[in-house]
């Protein structure tokens, strides 16, 4: 504990100089440790963050990180844009504000009248062992994803108002308050610590 | 819709891992503004491969993500008084909402018993369930798109 905070004091005013001078030196592993960080919280919010946690005292945990992050990752062949996101054999749709007491027949009863459910996924809250409050539902077609979603978004079920979307996405969204990056993002990158 | 807290930032980041015999072995998600999934599982125990994998959810899931984080109350936790990463493992969860970032560390956490027993019983127990409900959550996304079991 008191080492680690030693230790970050001590590499704090290196790691600034580093930063804005060896943005470009690849061979340098330290170069591309805030690459990460910005595209989590640069840019997005000028807010400064209250941070709290052993985390962020540790360089080479972040390091290590960055290294396993930068590999690629497999998806499925997407046509990219907006809309709903096909699965590998089918469409999932998304339940929220499932009340705890509900069980696997009363979704079947509901959502089944659309078309055949071929997977249900009705998760526990592991302390308390009731449902957590979401399931996730699998169609074979579009179309009867698409039903359930029409009529089901916004109904009563046990109580409760739920709502019904689909699960997976084309692309990214845009986050309605998102700001753009200032104009000198590249040079102008914080030291993580600062967030 | 008035509800300010859906338009606030959020990330989260897990990380559960160890290096041992079968080099580095661990498992790691993410789930990102945007809305995109990471999910990296590392198995070398008889040569299983890694698996990599990424999609993009819609804004109703993430939503859904954050509202477990919340309900948890994990962002009033510390890990001050957590049992540190050791060479048995270590685990890290990052997470991003509002104007608060956190990023904790421990180390693997067999049973309650190891929750009951530490310095900070209550914290830790948080973080635990959290962890275990996140875990569910992305085992069933990933597992529903693409068809793998992802442990």
């Amino acid at each position: 504990m008191a080492n680690a905070e030693v230790e970050a004091v001590d590499f704090e005013p290196e790691e600034d100089d580093l930063m804005d001078e060896d943005v470009d030196a690849s061979s340098s592993p330290r170069a591309t440790i805030p690459k990460l960080k910005s595209a989590i919280t640069g840019g997005s919010s000028s807010a400064p963050k209250k941070t709290k946690g052993r985390g962020f005292r540790e360089e080479a945990a972040e390091a290590d990180r960055n290294a396993r992050m930068s590999a690629r990752f497999d998806s499925l062949d997407s046509e990219g844009g907006p809309g709903p996101e096909r699965s590998i054999e089918g469409w999932i749709v998304l339940v929220t504000g499932v009340n705890e007491e509900t069980q696997e027949d009363d979704l079947h009863n509901d959502f089944g009248e659309f078309g055949e459910i071929k997977n249900l996924h009705l998760n526990l809250d592991r302390r308390t062992g009731f449902v957590k409050g979401y399931a996730f539902i699998e169609y074979e077609s579009f179309e009867v994803a698409q039903r359930a979603i029409s009529e089901k978004d916004g109904a009563e079920f046990l109580t409760q108002t739920i709502h019904v979307d689909w699960a997976f996405s084309r692309g990214p969204f845009k986050r309605r308050n998102a700001r753009r990056r200032s104009p000198h993002g590249h040079r102008s990158r914080s030291p993580r610590r600062r967030f | 819709m008035g509800d300010m807290a859906e338009n606030d930032e959020f990330y989260l980041r897990y990380y559960v891992g160890h290096k041992g015999k079968f080099g580095h072995e661990f498992l790691e998600f993410e789930f990102r503004p945007d809305g995109k999934l990471r999910y990296a599982n590392n198995s070398n125990y008889k040569n299983d491969t890694m698996i990599r994998k990424e999609v993009f959810l819609t804004p109703s899931v993430l939503k859904e993500c954050r509202r477990i984080v919340a309900d948890s109350e994990i962002m009033k936790e510390d890990d001050n008084n957590w049992p540190e990463p050791d060479r048995v493992g270590r685990q890290e969860l990052e997470i991003v909402m509002g104007n608060e970032h956190i990023s904790f560390t421990t180390s693997k956490i067999g049973s309650l018993m190891d929750v009951q027993t530490s310095n900070d019983p209550e914290g830790l127990r948080i973080f635990y369930y959290l962890v275990q409900d996140l875990k569910c959550f992305v085992f069933s996304l990933i597992s529903l798109h693409f068809k793998i079991k992802p442990i």
